[in-house]
């Protein structure tokens, strides 16, 4: 339990390392801001009560807010794939159910099943974000273009994180 | 309690949720100037419509008081009217006559009972004695003959209405100045009978019928109607069908208008009848 928690927040330290000093500064053409500290949530136990998931996840965003100095707005899209993970995990659960104790990892469910895991949550997570990030309807589908750009690019980083992290 | 209580573990995750949210938007909105402007921008649309809606609503239901107030004014400027078109034709006048510019006093009234139905009608007007209503003035509605004040208490006035068979009124044609008495025949509310006009005179259908102050009740030149037709009766006369300009059905507003020369002028011309 103790070991898990410490790995846990190894994790965590390194993705919001990694977000802050690196994929912050990746700015191409102002569509493609990827936000890999969302995987974060993505790793968490899968029979991790609700409760201390979205707790969790808002402390994950304000500690996001706090590096990229906007109060709120990751806060918010965070809890909210904090909230939505539940529901992703029962719609997409495996023929067999969730093995006890297992993290939803590539390597237990499989390469497909991981991808549509974290497409939804960060498609999710990214909607929310860049919608509140401008605040308004008026540019519709520009706001959409750069959902769908970053959620693509957060994907295949989180994806290559995924092999990275088993093969340490 | 035991159901409040189920409910909460029930919802739980979307209570949690949703006062995560509600914490994260209040960040949102405070700490952002950006965000926090759109939304005061928001709110102050939404509001400005609703007070929009509301200050349409209730001008509606001001309308009434406005019409008061209006017909108010009227009443003031047509005073100030009278005092000014008597201004220059005077060379002398005594400096003890108060009212030496104006003849006649307008005052405005609202009719609270009226009647067209019977032979004989009559109206009340929520002003008397106190407001300056005197019997034998004149009342007029907008610019139409209405009637003539014929019993006066306090607060309020009867009128004997135009459509009245004892109401008579001296009349004449605007295009030629010849006069005649018009009265009601006690068939139509719209309509009345202006009699005792010779029949050498040409006029038309649509020829103005208005006073002719004669009377030293009414005023010169207040409109009565339009000639709507005519037939000869009797020997020399025309009997022409006038119709009224004023709308006995919806008589509201109406304009008292008081001769303040009368008792003189009467008692000059009794002295030689």
């Amino acid at each position: 339990m103790i070991n898990r928690i410490s790995r846990f927040s190894l994790i965590f330290v390194l993705l919001i390392l990694l977000q802050v000093l690196v994929f912050n500064n990746i700015r191409f053409s102002g569509y493609i801001n990827p936000y890999v500290y969302v995987m974060f949530i993505l790793l968490l136990p899968v029979e991790i009560p609700s409760w201390l998931l979205l707790l969790i996840s808002f402390g994950t965003g304000a500690v996001m807010d706090i590096f990229c100095g906007s109060p709120g707005m990751h806060t918010s899209a965070t809890v909210l794939a904090g909230f939505v993970r539940p529901f992703a995990l029962r719609v997409i659960s495996p023929r067999d159910g969730y093995e006890p104790g297992a993290d939803p990892s590539m390597f237990i469910y499989g390469l497909r099943w991981f991808l549509i895991y974290t497409s939804l949550i960060i498609f999710i997570h990214h909607t929310a974000l860049f919608y509140l990030e401008v605040f308004r309807f008026a540019d519709f589908f520009r706001t959409l273009l750069r959902v769908i750009m970053s959620s693509i690019f957060s994907i295949t980083f989180i994806i290559l994180l995924e092999y990275i992290r088993k093969g340490k | 309690m035991r159901n409040l209580l189920n409910f909460l573990a029930k919802y739980n995750n979307l209570i949690i949720f949703l006062i995560l949210e509600g914490i994260s938007f209040y960040l949102l909105t405070t700490g952002n100037t950006y965000h926090n402007t759109q939304i005061v921008k928001g709110v102050r649309g939404f509001t400005n419509r609703i007070d929009e809606k509301i200050s349409n609503a209730r001008s509606y239901f001001q309308l009434r008081d406005i019409n008061q107030a209006l017909a108010y004014e009227n009443a003031t400027l047509k005073n100030n009217i009278n005092l000014l078109k008597n201004k220059d034709d005077l060379l002398f006048f005594s400096i003890s006559d108060t009212n030496y510019r104006q003849q006649y006093q307008f005052t405005s009234a609202a009719v609270i009972d009226n009647s067209v139905t019977r032979q004989k009608n009559f109206f009340t007007l929520n002003k008397g004695s106190r407001q300056g209503v005197a019997v034998d003035m004149a009342v007029t509605s907008g610019d139409g003959v209405a009637g003539v004040i014929v019993g006066c208490s306090k607060n309020f006035s009867i009128a004997m209405s135009l459509l009245n068979l004892d109401f008579k009124l001296s009349a004449r044609l605007k295009s030629n100045g010849y006069f005649g008495s018009l009265g009601w025949d006690g068939n139509q509310y719209n309509y009345a009978i202006l009699s005792e006009i010779p029949q050498h005179v040409t006029f038309g259908i649509g020829d103005t019928v208005e006073t002719t102050g004669y009377s030293a009740v009414f005023p010169e030149g207040i409109l009565i109607g339009t000639v709507s037709g005519f037939e000869k009766s009797g020997g020399d006369f025309y009997k022409i069908r006038v119709l009224l300009k004023t709308d006995f059905k919806k008589l509201h507003f109406v304009t008292t208008i008081g001769n303040l020369r009368k008792t003189e002028e009467l008692g000059l011309e009794k002295l030689f009848q």
